[in-house]
């Protein structure tokens, strides 16, 4: 899709889960740390999602293009809803489910890098 | 429902490492209903057995969701229910696309035993139904 950017949102993706899962391994619950870290992460999505997104409707054809712009919301949105969900309760669970979010978009990201290169862009 | 204090969170399906469940059932409750929309709005004459199912293994990830994290009675129940009918039907479509993949043009959550989606399909149902049994109230 836009290469650097998406390996990016990999790592970040990555760096969140473990995180999480650390924490959870600690026995601490999510604190200022995990908000800053799925920020900067949720920072990285959003400005892939604008790009694609502008880049689909200034004209980039693909295959499945109302499948790519659902993927492309759920890549936004699942990180605010798993922080939300993941600090109601602050035990040392929270981590792990903040972990189990990034991991989700990240699986997300990846379907839009399939359907983006389905159109040969 | 009136309060039962002697057994408070005991019984709670949606707390500690329960959350954690709940997020994974979210996840697919999201991608298997998101999926089966645009494959019924979009191409659904060309496979609606498959189609439809998707659908189904959808609204079944979004019971066990609100299941899971309702904390009455009825929630559990609901729960107990979506678990069950999903482990029957991973099981039944796992093994349906296994010996006859003709009937499945497109794959839905549940084929192959999810090898889509990692085999989670076919793990979740067991941890889900594990979860209920462990958390449930003791007398």
């Amino acid at each position: 899709m836009i290469g650097a950017l998406e390996v990016v949102a990999y790592v970040a993706a990555a760096a969140v889960a473990l995180y999480g899962v650390l924490t959870t391994v600690r026995n601490r619950p999510p604190d200022r740390t995990h908000r800053i870290a799925v920020g900067a992460f949720e920072g990285i999505l959003l400005i892939q999602a604008v790009i694609a997104a502008v880049r689909v409707f200034g004209g980039v054809s693909l295959p499945e293009q109302s499948t790519f712009l659902i993927y492309l919301l759920v890549s936004v949105c699942v990180m605010p809803i798993g922080l939300q969900f993941a600090t109601a309760e602050p035990t040392r669970w929270g981590g792990t489910v903040i972990a189990v979010a990034a991991i989700g978009t990240g699986v997300a990201v990846w379907r839009l890098h399939g359907l983006w290169a389905a159109g040969g862009v | 429902m009136s309060e039962q204090p002697e057994r408070p969170r005991r019984s709670a399906t949606a707390t500690g490492p329960g959350r954690i469940l709940i997020a994974v059932y979210a996840i697919f409750a999201l991608s298997a209903t998101a999926r089966a929309a645009v494959q019924i709005a979009g191409k659904f004459s060309e496979a609606p057995v498959a189609y439809l199912l998707s659908g189904l293994a959808g609204v079944v990830y979004i019971l066990a969701t609100i299941g899971l994290a309702g904390r009455k009675p009825g929630y559990r129940r609901l729960a107990w229910a979506a678990v069950v009918f999903e482990l029957v039907g991973v099981l039944v479509i796992g093994t349906l696309t296994v010996f006859d993949t003709g009937d499945f043009p497109d794959d839905t959550v549940w084929s192959v035993y999810g090898r889509g989606y990692g085999f989670i399909p076919l793990i979740l149902p067991f941890v889900g139904l594990w979860w209920l049994r462990h958390t449930r109230a003791r007398h």
